[in-house]
């Protein structure tokens, strides 16, 4: 009888994986070492994402798989689900969860939203899995006194550093573009942001800065990046004659509508916007026409663009990234090759398939020179030695150069 | 009409002991894990939960014939209170058990305090009440930074905790007595929860209560003329409902060690719970349960199942879009949605209330009564 | 905030210039709320159908005139030309529309008609389920990003360069359209044979039946004249707000909903000032209340208007038949 399939295929299946679990070994195959990445793959995020897992691939692809005698395998986990559109705290958690359980997998790349990271940090430190991300750049994840109260040892119930980043963070960031605002003449700014982790943390940080710089914050303002339009928001900000709005938020929170928004209420004044919008996705959906000349991008690091004009090992990341996948990467995809460079020399260097040892040996990288950001090393938080913030502008659709921030 | 109810008895009775002795194998976990690298035991935990949920939404949708789309909004004020009461940037740590009571206690007192004064409108209005209280609820979460710590929502949320007495003999089966490190413990009280809220209402179902929810749905009219006082029953669905999922809501919080953000509790959530309860048959427990281990299975098990094995099968080595299941994923759902409906419209696991009603079909034009 | 302290400063005449300024904005916005709104509405009066696939379908078109926009580019039409602007213009309103009543008339066959004697709420998973599928159709179309869609409409402001409130050449294409359509739909159900059939249906679907109305054509009327407008609608909210997504028909949509209840669903007056309540909701809210409280405020207005008004603002309130 048709009711009785399910419980017999049911019972079936059961009865057969009872049977390989006792028969399969439990370790795995001891020369085998998965690196994973965790990051949102559905959804808004998307195409900074893919840019981000190219960036792990050839850095993958250059070690040939290989780290030390041990074979690398590597896994593109989605933290997102269809139904949100959006990293959801459960694809996140069950992420970690599936990395600490997989005795195979020794680092764990990600996460990509700040948010995120708060979620799978304490799962993955109480596993002393390494992770390493190459995105997320709320202050708090590391650095004491610099996020809430509390962080960043709520994320390390073992007490140990087991995350690693390389992205300089947002305290480094916020301040900088505000001085390189009073740089270009700023004397009133308008401040916006999307009102996410990132988006807001940097916000308030530039807004510090402005007041000890003598800059006048003339609002500050949190929209709802679910929202179409701002035309009277920028109504508003218009009657308060700003020479510069900075929005802390990023392309997919509508950093692109905020910029045409301002055009279409009247407002031509200067945009300045933080490394989430360095992508080209934003000068698409902004339009070019509305951001020409007239928005300044701060981005940690250099940028693809001027990497690519000065000799060195990033200019190789380039050129071998677009020779693979046939276009420019994306700001953050260097980042993402730079992990994917940290995570094959932490195994090599440990030498053993033990994750307390790969994560110790991360954490002792120094003057890291295998990548193409330079030569930096990690400090004691698990941050970047690196404090290179660039300044950038839009010009003729396109991202360009202008100069070092804090140099 | 024995016989049939006394088999799909035994039938329960067999997947209750499945999923009750599933852990315990131990070797199937891991086995499973192996293969497609998804923790069974832990998805089966967030199914239980969201059972709880769509079980509270069924009480009001599928009982009371109310329909809600903003039930994510009392899971979410579920987990916050849950959160607020627990978190250690507030002095209070009351605990699991009395956090519990109270998240599913205050999510029952803003479902009265909403439904009170809107209870009187017809199905539809009521219906985009209910959205709109979900928004609203969720900018809320969003906006009281000093209270929710905003889009950053409110962690760690500490685990129960666990009486002492209990740890050996839960090491003695092979169950680590720590609620991150083993799963177990998380999987067991759930699903003893949500065990529990079936047992409640399938005796409400039988009560006075319940066959006044029924009448109620099936023609408010008549069933006022009988001497039911409507706006009390539906107001007592509409607080057990809320209230249960106040309590799914305080579970997930727990689970996840987090409140996650007030984006997870948006009307897209509402929705797909929606779906889950209509799917499987609405106003039966068994269809909810069905709908929901479906839905859900497909979107956290699935998904992510079928999306490492497109990668493992390198079939696209170029990155292609189009060859990852992320990019189809929105479509099959709801392709699936769709064929579900059209070829079992009253639900999979129809309630026999609703099968016998369909056996006189509706004509066109002539609307159920109670729904308009 | 500072929007609070800023409106005690200001003087009375700044203040009316600003007032004035938010209420032309809101009104531009809500009349494109209110042409979205039409299509939820009419599907509703007569299936009774919450057609959450309507915003999807407004979505489409969007990327369809991107794509047309992009096309003719391609083939050396010159969008910067007046005339051929307003050629083109017109063109993509004809062609745009046909095309999203199509989809929508299509969706009625393959997917609702089948469930027309099923349980009420059966239907409304298949439109979640159809607004899931065209979701995906248009993230293949368009891509994850938001993108730009080409400013082609002058922002030149009528009232004169450097005047205090903008009333741009774009606003007064958005209203210049929207209005004549909304006015045509309304003398077309008033008036017409065809019209007439379609409020009888909405009315008593079997009644109409037996007094020889074909009541499933005035149905497909009803989903492609839903169609057409939320093509319309696309086309002028890609020239007016310039970005489009997949996801811009979920949100839209809610609103378009929201919209359409207020007003009280099923009537098209009633959808027409949901929409443009909406829309100054919105606008007043970013100005005097906070621009992250607008899309809470537009719920609780939405409320607070239904505890009062229980059938919305024009809605009657039917006594239940016995």
């Amino acid at each position: 009888m048709s009711r009785f399939v399910l419980p017999i295929v049911l019972i079936v299946v059961l009865a057969g994986a009872t049977l390989a679990g006792m028969l399969g070994s439990a370790d795995g195959d001891p020369n085998l070492v998965r690196i994973v990445s965790s990051l949102p793959r559905t959804g808004s995020a998307k195409a900074q994402t893919d840019t981000i897992v190219n960036g792990i691939k050839i850095a993958l692809e250059e070690s040939g798989y290989k780290a030390g005698k041990f074979t690398l395998e590597y896994a593109d986990w989605d933290d997102a689900t269809a139904g949100a559109g959006q990293w959801t705290a459960e694809a996140e958690t069950a992420n970690a969860a599936r990395a600490v359980r997989d005795p195979d997998v020794m680092v764990y790349i990600g996460t990509y939203n700040s948010g995120a990271a708060k979620i799978s940090m304490p799962i993955l430190n109480k596993a002393h899995l390494l992770m390493i991300s190459p995105a997320n750049t709320w202050p708090g994840l590391t650095k004491p006194d610099k996020g809430d109260p509390g962080e960043p040892d709520i994320y390390r119930p073992t007490g140990e550093v087991s995350y690693l980043r390389m992205v300089p963070t947002d305290d480094l960031q916020g301040p900088l573009g505000a001085a390189w605002a009073k740089e270009l003449g700023v004397k009133r700014v308008y401040v916006l942001d999307d009102n996410e982790v990132y988006g807001k943390g940097i916000a308030t940080l530039f807004i510090e800065a402005c007041q000890d710089l003598g800059i006048e914050v003339l609002g500050h303002e949190s929209i709802d990046s679910k929202a179409q339009e701002f035309k009277p928001l920028m109504a508003t900000i218009r009657s308060e004659r700003p020479d510069m709005i900075y929005f802390g938020g990023t392309t997919q929170s509508k950093g692109g509508q905020i910029a045409k928004d301002m055009i279409a209420a009247g407002l031509d004044c200067k945009l300045m916007v933080p490394d989430a919008c360095y992508e080209e996705a934003f000068i698409e959906s902004a339009g070019p026409e509305n951001v020409n000349d007239r928005c300044y991008v701060t981005f940690g690091g250099l940028p693809p663009e001027e990497l690519a004009v000065r000799e060195g090992p990033g200019k190789a990341f380039v050129d071998k990234y677009q020779q693979r996948y046939g276009k420019m990467p994306e700001g953050y995809a260097i980042y993402g090759y730079e992990a994917g460079k940290v995570a094959v020399e932490a195994i090599r260097l440990a030498g053993l398939k033990d994750r307390d040892a790969i994560r110790k040996s991360g954490l002792s990288i120094e003057n890291f020179d295998k990548g193409a950001l330079g030569v930096w090393s990690f400090d004691e938080n698990g941050d970047t030695t690196l404090k290179t913030i660039s300044g950038n502008i839009i010009r003729g659709g396109h991202f360009q150069f202008v100069k070092l921030l804090g140099e | 009409m024995s016989t049939p109810r006394d088999r799909s008895f035994s039938m329960e009775w067999f997947y209750l002991a499945l999923v009750l002795i599933y852990p315990l194998l131990v070797y199937p976990e891991n086995a499973l894990f192996r293969w497609t690298e998804i923790s069974l035991g832990m998805q089966l935990t967030y199914i239980f939960i969201y059972a709880i949920l769509a079980l509270g939404l069924n009480v009001v949708v599928g009982f009371t014939g109310l329909l809600h789309l903003g039930i994510a909004a009392f899971f979410g004020i579920g987990a916050y209170i849950t959160g607020i009461l627990n978190v250690p940037a507030y002095p209070f740590q009351i605990g699991f058990f009395w956090s519990m009571v109270c998240s599913t206690l205050g999510a029952a007192l803003l479902g009265v305090l909403l439904g009170a004064p809107t209870l009187r409108l017809r199905g539809d209005y009521l219906a985009i009440v209910t959205l709109g209280f979900g928004e609203v609820t969720r900018f809320t979460l969003r906006n009281l930074e000093e209270i929710t710590a905003g889009t950053r929502g409110l962690n760690p949320v500490p685990p129960p905790v666990l009486p002492a007495a209990l740890a050996p003999p839960l090491e003695a089966i092979g169950i680590l007595p720590d609620w991150s490190l083993d799963y177990r413990l998380f999987y067991y009280l759930t699903l003893g929860i949500l065990l529990a809220v079936i047992l409640l209402l399938r005796n409400l179902e039988r009560s006075r209560l319940g066959r006044a929810w029924v009448a109620i749905r099936e023609d408010e009219l008549a069933a006022t003329c009988m001497g039911i006082n409507a706006a009390r029953v539906k107001l007592s669905a509409f607080a057990l409902g809320c209230g249960l999922a106040g309590l799914a809501g305080s579970l997930y919080a727990t689970t996840l060690t987090s409140t996650a953000g007030p984006d997870a509790f948006d009307f897209n959530r509402s929705i797909i719970m929606l779906c889950c309860i209509i799917l499987g048959g609405l106003g039966s427990i068994r269809g909810t349960l069905l709908g929901v281990v479906l839905l859900i299975g497909f979107d956290n098990i699935l998904a992510p199942m079928l999306d490492g094995m497109l990668q493992n099968a390198n079939i696209n080595p170029n990155g292609s879009p189009l060859l990852t299941f992320s990019s189809w994923k929105l479509a099959i759902f709801g392709l699936a949605l769709i064929l579900m409906m059209r070829f079992r419209p009253e639900g999979l696991l129809p309630s026999r209330h609703v099968e016998a009603e369909l056996l006189t079909k509706r004509p066109l034009g002539h609307p159920r009564a109670g729904t308009t | 905030m500072v929007t609070c302290l800023l409106w005690a400063d200001m003087d009375s005449a700044g203040f009316a210039q600003a007032f004035l300024q938010y209420a032309l904005i809101g009104l531009t916005n809500g009349a494109l709320f209110a042409l979205v709104a039409l299509g939820y509405t009419m599907v509703y009066g007569i299936i009774e159908l919450i057609n959450f696939a309507h915003g999807d379908v407004f979505m489409l078109g969007s990327f369809l005139a991107l794509t047309l926009i992009g096309a003719l580019a391609g083939l050396g039409w010159n969008w910067d030309d007046p005339a051929m602007l307003c050629a083109g213009i017109g063109m993509l309103l004809v062609v745009v529309p046909i095309f999203c009543a199509a989809v929508n008339v299509s969706i009625d066959r393959i997917v609702y008609k089948p469930l027309r004697t099923a349980p009420k709420l059966a239907p409304l998973v298949s439109a979640i389920g159809v607004s899931f599928l065209l979701m995906n159709v248009g993230l293949l179309w368009g891509g994850a990003a938001d993108r730009h869609f080409p400013d082609l409409v002058s922002r030149q402001n009528l009232l004169g360069e450097g005047a205090a409130i903008g009333f741009t050449v774009k606003d007064l294409m958005v209203v210049g359209i929207t209005v004549p359509i909304m006015i045509a739909l309304t003398l077309f159900v008033r008036l017409t044979r065809l019209g007439k059939a379609m409020r009888a249906t909405a009315q008593n679907p079997v009644a109409a039946q037996l007094m020889g109305i074909n009541v499933d054509r005035v149905i497909a009327l009803t989903f492609a004249i839903g169609g057409a407008l939320a093509g319309a609608a696309a086309v002028i909210y890609g020239l007016y707000i310039n970005t489009v997504s997949y996801q811009m028909g979920f949100q839209n949509g809610l609103y378009a909903f929201t919209a359409a209840v207020l007003g009280g669903i099923g009537n098209i007056p009633g959808a027409v000032l949901g929409g443009l309540v909406i829309g100054l909701a919105r606008a007043f809210g970013s100005a005097y209340v906070g621009e992250r409280w607008t899309s809470a405020l537009v719920f609780v207005i939405l409320i607070a208007i239904l505890v009062f008004r229980p059938a919305g603002l024009l809605g009657t309130r039917t006594r239940e038949k016995v």
